[in-house]
């Protein structure tokens, strides 16, 4: 199997081929491009799919491809080198099946959502997705932390290209922009982070002997060295750089309080809102946590910040989710909340949990997605909840893959989401048992289990359920195979998916079925050092339980059930009525604070038009006035010396000759003054 | 052929070959006058001027003036035998080669030059003859050892000169500059001869190092002529600074630079200039000894060269700074240079100053190259009558890509641009001047900083005009005359080989200055 690798970057250059086929050729094609976009990330997912096997039969790959640049760095530990290269274990390859697959299915569903729907601009979709497929690919199989900046930085520029890509609109061109400069602040942090992971350890290798992270826990241990600015202590450091590369994982990712940007995003077409949420730009922040999770391991005060900000964001965006009346609005507000879940799961220790919540989600969010993009199709555009009703009878494929979809966002037995969640919320609760810090996010993501049933089943009680509320409701637009087969593939995914970590079961029953948790602890072949036992040895937590092990299992496990089953039946008494009716009166001033977003977009408005603008333009007057008037000030001074120097020169010989007897009289008298020679 | 198989007064050759050359040139002209016959004139100067030019190079690198087993020494010339124990007066060293290199190399560029900017003129065998003495003169100040062969070959080379200035008779501003040139000239020499003669009336001697060991004699604490002394010092300097075109001897340059026919411009602005410092430099080095002068005098005369290169560099590049006419920018510009290479003198220290020194030696070397183009693309704008001003040089570039590139080449060479020659020379000036440490010093290489940003803004400007702007009148079709073309090629390509060459040659200058000093 091992000569399978070699085809390893194939995978993302795949789709890199497809962008330019389709930006290039696009407009003479046949469906403008997308036959590209499909094959090529057919490609891409069979690959995938080979490289899994190879994974899973021992192999792992770790090669460097290109170098490009060699740099001295300010510990002096060795040449650093910045290089592209490629590493392939068993969590790259299980994301790169997860992205090649959303990335073929979103095309496929283009073909339904876009093409047949008539718009204008294809070739640019096609160009644009084929790029995102790739430069996430590219991301996902990075083999260093500069590398992985770099297509990071790639993925958020073609999130900016597609959530704009009607932009002719007014919405679409200012919710790109947004996207792009909110994800753009964390990312900031994220190259200080990185410059400073380089010149501290000299390495920004993600495996092997020469990671920084090998580096890393060699400093602490004191047998290996590093450098830290002003005589920080390594711990402190590490701490710090591991939070400026978490600047950027928090943009994308959309955590608080950079969350701002992804409800705006749902400017773009729903399919691309689907990649976005399911397998590109959000899932990349809480990848990279994971692929660096040995770095972050090291640190039990980043780690607890990214637990305790992954809890607050879960119950956070689900409160927010509640009140909204646009389908993808509440999807969107969902999406921030499930990546808190990962957050905290992490946060927590809880590799695995956070790796399955990332998987199971990634299925269950592109379905819900295109589900939402089949609604949209089938009510001609129409995207407010309460229009809708009734389509349960008409559009069954729609609806019921969309429930799958539901049921797992909402944490339900036996679909995936479940299982995730509820191993995530596990974890949680065993540290937080230990670590009051922690008991606070797991409480916090223990409420949002209950907020996030209520607004799921709202979402689909207001859409599918109850009497048709508007006439393109009791007429539908029909829809084709290819909107309903992408549905079909994910749904069942959506139901069966959590086979792949049946945890609770397994602490219940002994029986070996944790097989991610095998399949991340390198039971099958893994690179040193990336494995969730190495990692579970570095976490400093301690667990506590409640009575027995089987007895906490059975405690998360029914507590979190418990609240689902209880936000969703608050949603089907409220809203499964033939004809339901808005409850958010009832919430009195509380309603306004949510709607408004918690004022988050307010504050970071002022924030940029009160703060930023005012420094901005102070900055400005001072360069205008100070600095250009300095400048200015001196070649005015120079010319008006010149033309004084030229006027020197009268023309006329015997001012020539009484200015050099001066000039020879004024020097005499100077020297000779200072030589003594008058005396 | 060794070097030493000859007879002494060969090490002369140089010069005597310039001389040889301006005689058959008068031959020539006796023989035809009035002869337009440009092709024979140009050529026998050329050749006379290449001819200086490989004897110097031979010298050179056959080791005349090196010490050591493989040097041959250096030549001292007419030291009148063994009962006239005055010394030599004529010496010629590393310093005076490298010199006479640097004249015979401008020489040829210009003569070159001249075949087609002299294209219809009268007069043509009186210029070419005049030219190649008063470059005879240039040569023979490089070697000159005392304080009357000085005099006397600087006024071979600066009679020429005058009427070299005036050689467009009908050309009222060429007629004028050569009277003021003339007169400022007469009143420079009549102040430098008068320094020479209370120099001898100080020290009884006019043989450089004749005067050197007599001051070395004094007695410095009962010094009588210390007053005198000092006074023929500083006049013998007001001799230099007009020949070198240093305020406030400088009045005659924007004039003459400006009148004169460009090619003449040239040779005066770089040959001339390196002739005015070769004397300085071996005038100070030898005969006034900065200790023992120091001592008799009461003060460094470094002091003197400090001011005139910080006074020098700041009114040259100033008033560079607002000229409307690109003649008078670069003569301006001239002036300016003419402040940096003073600072070779001005870095001069008891225990040291051959960096500084060479550095200095090596600026004029990479200025022979890029003022001569820069003049001679001057003169090609003459020649095709495209106007004064930098509006008229407007847009040139579309139509004579090739001689606008080279005059790029040799605007950010001027302006110490990397990686040209011209930051080469720059740059080993300012650490030259930084490392001889004194507060005046820094003061000078602030100065020279500060001047040579202010130089870009013009220097800067002429290429925008050439090669941005638009043109403002509709031009005919450019002709492309060779002699200048090969002439403004040629020195815009050396401009740029001094890059990689400049190991040697900075070895050369530096070797040449730790020899004198």
């Amino acid at each position: 199997m091992e000569g399978v690798f070699s085809y390893a970057p194939a995978i993302a250059a795949f789709p890199l081929v497809a962008f330019v086929i389709a930006l290039a050729f696009g407009k003479y094609m046949p469906k403008k491009g997308a036959f590209a976009g499909i094959f090529a990330t057919l490609g891409s997912l069979v690959l995938s799919v080979l490289m899994l096997v190879a994974v899973a039969s021992g192999e792992v790959y770790h090669e460097t491809l290109y170098e490009w640049a060699i740099g001295e760095t300010p510990s002096g530990i060795g040449g650093i080198e910045f290089t592209f290269g490629i590493l392939i274990d068993p969590l790259s390859a299980l994301m790169l099946v997860i992205v090649s697959l959303i990335a073929f299915l979103v095309h496929v569903f283009s073909l339904g959502y876009m093409n047949a729907e008539g718009e204008t601009g294809l070739p640019r979709y096609y160009a644009g997705l084929g790029l995102f497929t790739f430069s996430m690919l590219a991301f996902v199989f990075a083999d260093n932390l500069l590398m992985a900046f770099m297509f990071f930085e790639l993925v958020g520029l073609c999130s900016f290209l597609l959530i704009g890509f009607w932009f002719r609109t007014r919405s679409a061109p200012s919710a790109a922009k947004k996207a792009f400069l909110v994800t753009r602040f964390g990312d900031y942090f994220f190259l200080i982070g990185v410059v400073a992971i380089a010149a501290t350890f000299g390495t920004l290798q993600f495996a092997g002997d020469g990671s920084f992270v090998a580096a890393a826990e060699a400093a602490m241990d004191g047998t290996g060295e590093a450098w830290t600015p002003a005589g920080i202590g390594i711990e402190s450091w590490v701490t710090v750089t591991g939070l400026l590369v978490l600047g950027g994982v928090i943009g994308k990712s959309a955590q608080f309080p950079l969350h701002t940007w992804l409800p705006d995003a749902m400017e773009g077409p729903t399919t691309v809102s689907a990649l976005i949420h399911a397998a590109t730009m959000v899932a990349a922040g809480v990848y990279l946590v994971a692929r660096m999770f040995g770095y972050y391991a090291l640190s039990p005060t980043a780690l607890a910040i990214i637990a305790f900000v992954g809890g607050f964001t879960a119950l956070f965006a689900a409160t927010m989710g509640v009140v909204k009346d646009d389908i993808k609005q509440v999807l969107a507000y969902s999406t921030i909340s499930q990546y808190g879940y990962m957050m905290l799961g992490l946060g927590v220790g809880g590799y695995v949990a956070g790796v399955f919540h990332l998987m199971n989600h990634a299925f269950f969010k592109a379905l819900l997605f295109l589900g939402a993009g089949s609604v949209i199709v089938i009510m001609h555009h129409e995207q407010d909840m309460w229009k809708m009703g009734g389509l349960k009878d008409k559009a069954p494929v729609t609806y019921y893959t969309f429930l799958a979809g539901a049921l797992a966002l909402a944490g339900i037995i036996p679909f995936s989401g479940f299982w995730s969640k509820d191993e995530i919320l596990f974890d949680a609760m065993i540290v937080g048992l230990e670590e009051p810090v922690i008991l606070a996010a797991y409480v916090m993501g223990l409420l949002a289990v209950f907020f996030t049933g209520f607004y799921t089943f709202r979402m689909v009680f207001l859409t599918f359920h109850g009497e048709p509320r508007s006439e393109t409701a009791e007429d539908p637009h029909p829809v084709g195979w290819s909107i309903k087969a992408p549905l079909i593939v994910l749904g069942v995914l959506a139901l069966v998916a959590g086979i792949a970590n049946l945890a609770p079961v397994a602490k219940l029953t002994g029986l070996d079925i944790t097989f991610l948790q095998g399949w991340l602890d390198g039971e099958y072949g893994a690179v040193e050092g990336l494995t969730y036992g190495a990692y579970s040895d570095l976490l400093a937590y301690e667990t506590g339980v409640i009575g027995s092990e089987q007895l906490t299992v059975l405690l998360a496990a029914g507590l979190s059930l418990l609240l689902a089953f209880s936000g969703a039946g608050l949603a089907w008494k409220l809203y499964n009525v033939p004809e339901p009716v808005a409850h958010k009166e009832r919430l009195g001033s509380v309603r306004e604070t949510i709607e408004a977003n918690y004022y988050q977009d307010e504050y970071q408005v002022w924030l940029a038009e009160g703060l930023t603008l005012p420094f901005a333009r102070a900055a400005d007057r001072f360069d205008q006035t100070v600095i250009d008037g300095l400048v200015d000030g001196v070649s005015t001074g120079s010319r008006s010396a010149g033309s004084r120097m030229r006027r020197l020169q009268t023309g006329i010989v015997t001012n020539y000759a009484a200015l050099l007897v001066a000039g020879f009289i004024a020097l005499l008298v100077v020297l000779g003054f200072l030589g003594g020679w008058f005396l | 052929m060794a070097v030493f198989d000859l007879p002494g007064w060969t090490g002369l050759a140089p010069a005597l070959i310039l001389a040889a050359t301006a005689l058959v040139l008068f031959v020539v002209d006796s023989i035809s006058p009035r002869s337009t016959n440009r092709a024979v004139l140009a050529g026998i100067s050329v050749t006379g001027a290449l001819a200086s030019l490989a004897v110097a190079v031979w010298f050179i690198a056959a080791g005349v003036g090196q010490s050591g087993l493989e040097g041959l020494g250096v030549i001292e010339l007419f030291d009148g035998g063994a009962e006239f124990a005055g010394g030599s007066q004529f010496v010629v060293d590393q310093m005076a080669l490298y010199f006479m290199i640097i004249v015979a190399v401008v020489t040829a560029l210009v003569s070159v030059a001249s075949y087609d900017y002299m294209d219809g003129h009268t007069y043509q065998a009186e210029y070419y003859s005049l030219m190649i003495l008063a470059a005879t003169g240039m040569s023979l100040m490089a070697a000159a050892n005392s304080l009357v062969t000085i005099f006397i070959a600087l006024e071979l080379a600066s009679l020429p000169s005058y009427a070299l200035v005036a050689i467009l008779k009908d050309n009222r501003g060429s007629v004028e500059a050569s009277l003021k040139y003339f007169l400022i000239g007469a009143l420079s020499s009549a102040i430098m001869v008068y320094g020479i003669s209370l120099i001898y009336g100080a020290t009884g001697s006019l043989q450089l190092d004749a005067i050197a060991s007599e001051l070395a004699a004094a007695d410095a604490d009962d010094y009588a002529y210390d007053g005198i002394l000092g006074l023929g010092i500083l006049m013998l300097i007001g001799g230099f600074a007009f020949k070198t075109a240093s305020v406030p001897f400088h009045f005659w340059a924007p004039e003459a630079y400006e009148g004169a026919p460009a090619p003449i411009s040239a040779f005066l602005s770089s040959a001339s200039k390196a002739a005015g410092f070769v004397i300085a430099f071996r005038v100070f080095t030898t005969a006034f000894p900065l200790e023992v002068t120091a001592g008799l005098i009461g003060i460094d005369w470094t002091w003197a060269f400090i001011i005139l290169a910080i006074v020098t560099m700041t009114v040259g590049n100033f008033a560079a700074a607002t000229q409307d006419t690109v003649k008078r920018m670069l003569a301006y510009s001239s002036i300016g240079h003419a402040g940096y290479a003073l600072i070779g003198l001005a870095g001069l220290t008891v225990d040291g100053g051959e960096l500084v020194m060479g550095a200095a030696m090596m600026h004029l070397l990479v200025y022979g190259f890029m003022n001569t183009g820069a003049f001679l693309f001057v003169a090609l704008a003459e020649y095709w009558g495209v106007g004064r001003t930098f509006e008229d040089y407007n847009g040139l570039a579309t139509q004579a890509p090739v001689a606008c590139f080279a005059l790029g080449i040799f605007m950010f060479s001027l302006a110490g641009i990397p990686p040209l020659g011209g930051f080469w020379s720059k740059y080993f000036l300012f650490t030259g001047a930084i490392g001889v440490g004194s507060t005046a010093m820094l003061v000078v290489a602030a100065a020279l900083v500060v001047n040579s940003a202010l130089s870009l803004y013009y220097y800067s400007r002429l290429v925008k005009a050439v090669w941005i702007e638009d043109p403002l009148v509709d031009r005919d079709a450019l002709t492309q005359p060779t002699g200048l073309y090969a002439a403004i090629v040629f020195a815009a390509v050396m401009t740029v080989v001094l890059l990689p060459a400049f190991g040697p040659v900075s070895e050369t200058a530096i070797e040449a200055a730790a020899a004198v000093i």
